[in-house]
C-alpha cells in the first residue's frame, strides 16, 4: 500500500476585500486536479515554483487545510475526516525561521512540543537527547530560539518534526534561505532519516536537492502535474537538447522575450550572479544558435558563452516554462 | 493531556515575563486602574466602598489580562508559525488554549494584589476581609471562570486574523455589562439578564461579598458552574472553528 495516495485533489481559494463596495471576490484555484502516490519507505520530491500548489498540497496531506475536490489518503487515512489519529503519526517541518517559539529555549521548545505530540513521560528526555544529537544542537540547547541563526532554527524544526517518531515527514522547502554549508548538512540529516525508513515528501524549487536526495519527482506548475518519474528520467526529456548559457550584464524581460520568440529557443531562464545575469538557453540546434542569440541581446555586454548538456534544472525549466 | 496543559502553562508564564513590553504593563495597569477607580468614585469616608472599588478594578484587569493576553498571544502565535502547528497538534486545541487563558488571568491575581497593596498605601483603605476562607476561594473561582469565558472568545480569535483589535474590542462590553465600570443599577434593565451570563459579574460579587460581608458562596458556586458550562461551549465552538479555519486557509497570516 502507498502511504501517500493523492487523487484529482483541488483547491479553490477565494480572495477579495470584503469592505470593497462591489463586494468583488474572486477564486483562484490552487490546485486543479493533482494525483500521486508515494510509496512507504520513498522520498518523494514534489518541485515547482512559488505559487505552483506545493505548500497548498502539503497543507491538505498534513489536516491543516481542506481539499474543495479530490482525495488523499495518508497511511490510509483520510486528512480531511481522520485528522485526529493521522495527526499522531505524520511530522510536518517548513522553511524559513518561523514555527517555534521565540523566547524560550531549544530545549523548553522541544518538551512542549513533545507533551503537545503525545510522547510518552517515560521516552521524552531520551528522545529529546538524541534529536539534539542528531541535528547538531547539543550543547546549545539551552539557549533562547531568538538567539538562533537560520540554519540553527531550521535543524530545531526538523528536532520537533520528528519527536513523536512519525511514521511520514512532509518537509516543505526546509533548506529556504540556508547558507550552501547549513543546507548540506539538513540534506545529509534527510537522507538519513530516508535511510532509515522514514517516507518522506519534501517540496523544494532547488533541483539540485532534488536531484541529490529523490527517488522519485513530480514536477507541479500552476496547480497541475506536469511530469513525475525519477530524477534521471525527469532529465532524459530534455535529452536532444542542448543548453547554451550566457552571462551577460543588464538583461531585463523585454530582452528575455526577444530570445523567447527567437526560432529554435525551447525554454529561457535567468539566474542573478553578483552584478551579472547567467541566462540558460534550451535548443536542439547546440551551438549553431549562438549568433543568432547574440544578435537578440543585442548592444548588451557579454561575458562567457558555454554550450552543456542539460541538467534536472533544465528539464524542470522546460516543464515549468510551457 | 495533563502534561501538555501544565507545560503549556510553564511556557506561557516564561514568554509573558521574558517581554519587557508585557511586563511593564504587567506592572504598571492596576496601579492606574486602581487610581482611577479610587478618584472616580471619590468616597474617603465610605472605606468598604473603597475596597470595593480596588477589587472591581482588580476584576476589570483579569479580564483585560484574558482578552488582551490571549487575543496577543494568538496574533503571536500566527505570526509566528506556532499556531498551525498547534492545531496539526495531536492533542485538542482546547489543551493548547487553555492555558494561555489561565496563566493570562492568573496575572490578574497580581493586580488583585498590587490593587489592595496600592489602595492601602496610597489610599488608606483598610484591608480587613471579612471572610478570609471565601475571600480565599472566591480568587480561583474568579481566576478560572473568567479564564473559561476567555476560552469561549479565544476559540473565534483561531478564525480571525485580527485576533489582537478583537481582544481590545471585547475589553470594554463585558466591564460595562458586568457592572465594573458602572454599577448596573445605572444602566438599562435589559443588561441585568446579559450581566447573568458573565463571569466577571459573579467573580466580583464572590470576592467582594468575602471581603467588605455578604454571603460570597451563592456567586462561588456560579462560578463554578459558569466555568464547567464555558469550557463545554469553547470546547465545541474550538471543533467548529478549527473546521472553518481549515476550509478558509485562516489559520496562517500570509
Amino acid at each position: 500500500m502507498a502511504a501517500i495516495e493523492v487523487s484529482e485533489l483541488a483547491r479553490t481559494y477565494r480572495v477579495g476585500k470584503k469592505l470593497r463596495r462591489d463586494g468583488a471576490k474572486r477564486d483562484v484555484q490552487a490546485l486543479r486536479g493533482v494525483s500521486f502516490d508515494v510509496p512507504a519507505g520513498q522520498l518523494f520530491g514534489l518541485l515547482g515554483p512559488n505559487g505552483a500548489g506545493k505548500t497548498t498540497t502539503i497543507k491538505i496531506l498534513t489536516t491543516l487545510l481542506l481539499p474543495t475536490a479530490g482525495t488523499a489518503r495518508v497511511l490510509g487515512l483520510d486528512p480531511a475526516r481522520q485528522h485526529r489519529e493521522l495527526r499522531r503519526r505524520i511530522g510536518y517541518v517548513f522553511g524559513g525561521d518561523k514555527g517555534l517559539y521565540e523566547r524560550i529555549s531549544a530545549l523548553e521548545n522541544l518538551r512542549y512540543f513533545a507533551d503537545v505530540y503525545r510522547v510518552p513521560r517515560e521516552l521524552k528526555a531520551r528522545r529529546i537527547d538524541e534529536l539534539l544529537e542528531v541535528v547538531g544542537l547539543k550543547g546549545r540547547e539551552r539557549e533562547r530560539v531568538e538567539t538562533y541563526s537560520r540554519g540553527m532554527r531550521q535543524r530545531l524544526h526538523i528536532a520537533r518534526g520528528l519527536l513523536h517518531d512519525p511514521e511520514v515527514l512532509f518537509l516543505d522547502e526546509p533548506t529556504i534561505g540556508l547558507d550552501p554549508v547549513g543546507a548540506r548538512e539538513l540534506r545529509e540529516t534527510v537522507a538519513a532519516l530516508q535511510a532509515s525508513g522514514k517516507t518522506i515528501l519534501l517540496t523544494t524549487h532547488y533541483m539540485l536537492e532534488a536531484d541529490e536526495l529523490c527517488e522519485r519527482v513530480a514536477v507541479i506548475n500552476h496547480g497541475q502535474i506536469v511530469a513525475e518519474g525519477t530524477p534521471a528520467e525527469l532529465k532524459r526529456r530534455a535529452t536532444g537538447k542542448s543548453v547554451i548559457e550566457i552571462e551577460a550584464f543588464g538583461v531585463d524581460e523585454l530582452v528575455v522575450e526577444r530570445l523567447r520568440a527567437l526560432e529554435g529557443v525551447d525554454a529561457v531562464s535567468v539566474e542573478h550572479v553578483d552584478q551579472a545575469q547567467l541566462v540558460a538557453i534550451q535548443s536542439q540546434h547546440g551551438p549553431a544558435l549562438i549568433p543568432a542569440l547574440l544578435a537578440a541581446l543585442g548592444p548588451i555586454t557579454v561575458g562567457r558563452v558555454v554550450a552543456r548538456e542539460p541538467s534536472l534544472e533544465d528539464a524542470y525549466v522546460e516543464l515549468v516554462s510551457t | 493531556m495533563t502534561r501538555a496543559f501544565v507545560t503549556g502553562m510553564r511556557v506561557q508564564i516564561t514568554q509573558m515575563l521574558r517581554s519587557s513590553f508585557d511586563l511593564i504593563a504587567m506592572l504598571i495597569w492596576p496601579i492606574i486602574y486602581a487610581s482611577i477607580a479610587y478618584y472616580l468614585l471619590d468616597a474617603k469616608e465610605t472605606p468598604h466602598e473603597l475596597l470595593a472599588a480596588s477589587i472591581g478594578s482588580a476584576v476589570m484587569i483579569m479580564w483585560a489580562q484574558v482578552v488582551i493576553g490571549s487575543s496577543g498571544t494568538l496574533d503571536l502565535m500566527r505570526q509566528a508559525g506556532t499556531l498551525e502547528l498547534m492545531v496539526a497538534a495531536p492533542v485538542p486545541f482546547v489543551t493548547v488554549l487553555a492555558p494561555i487563558m489561565v496563566s493570562t488571568s492568573a496575572f490578574g491575581l497580581y493586580g488583585l494584589v498590587v490593587t489592595l497593596v496600592w489602595g492601602r498605601v496610597g489610599f488608606g483603605i483598610p484591608l480587613a476581609i471579612v471572610h478570609p476562607l471565601a475571600f480565599a476561594i472566591a480568587i480561583p473561582a474568579c481566576v478560572i471562570a473568567i479564564a473559561a469565558l476567555g476560552l469561549i472568545v479565544a476559540s473565534t480569535f483561531v478564525l480571525y486574523r485580527a485576533a489582537f483589535s478583537l481582544g481590545i474590542a471585547m475589553q470594554y462590553p463585558v466591564w460595562l455589562a458586568s457592572g465594573l465600570l458602572v454599577p448596573l443599577s445605572a444602566l438599562p434593565g435589559w443588561l441585568g439578564p446579559v450581566s447573568w451570563f458573565l463571569a466577571p459579574t459573579w467573580g466580583f460579587r464572590a470576592i467582594e461579598r468575602a471581603a467588605v460581608g455578604g454571603d460570597a458562596w451563592p456567586s462561588i458556586a456560579v462560578c463554578a458552574l459558569a466555568s464547567v458550562a464555558y469550557v463545554s461551549v469553547a470546547v465545541v465552538f474550538l471543533r467548529v472553528f478549527e473546521h472553518l479555519a481549515r476550509q478558509r486557509a485562516s489559520l496562517k497570516l500570509a
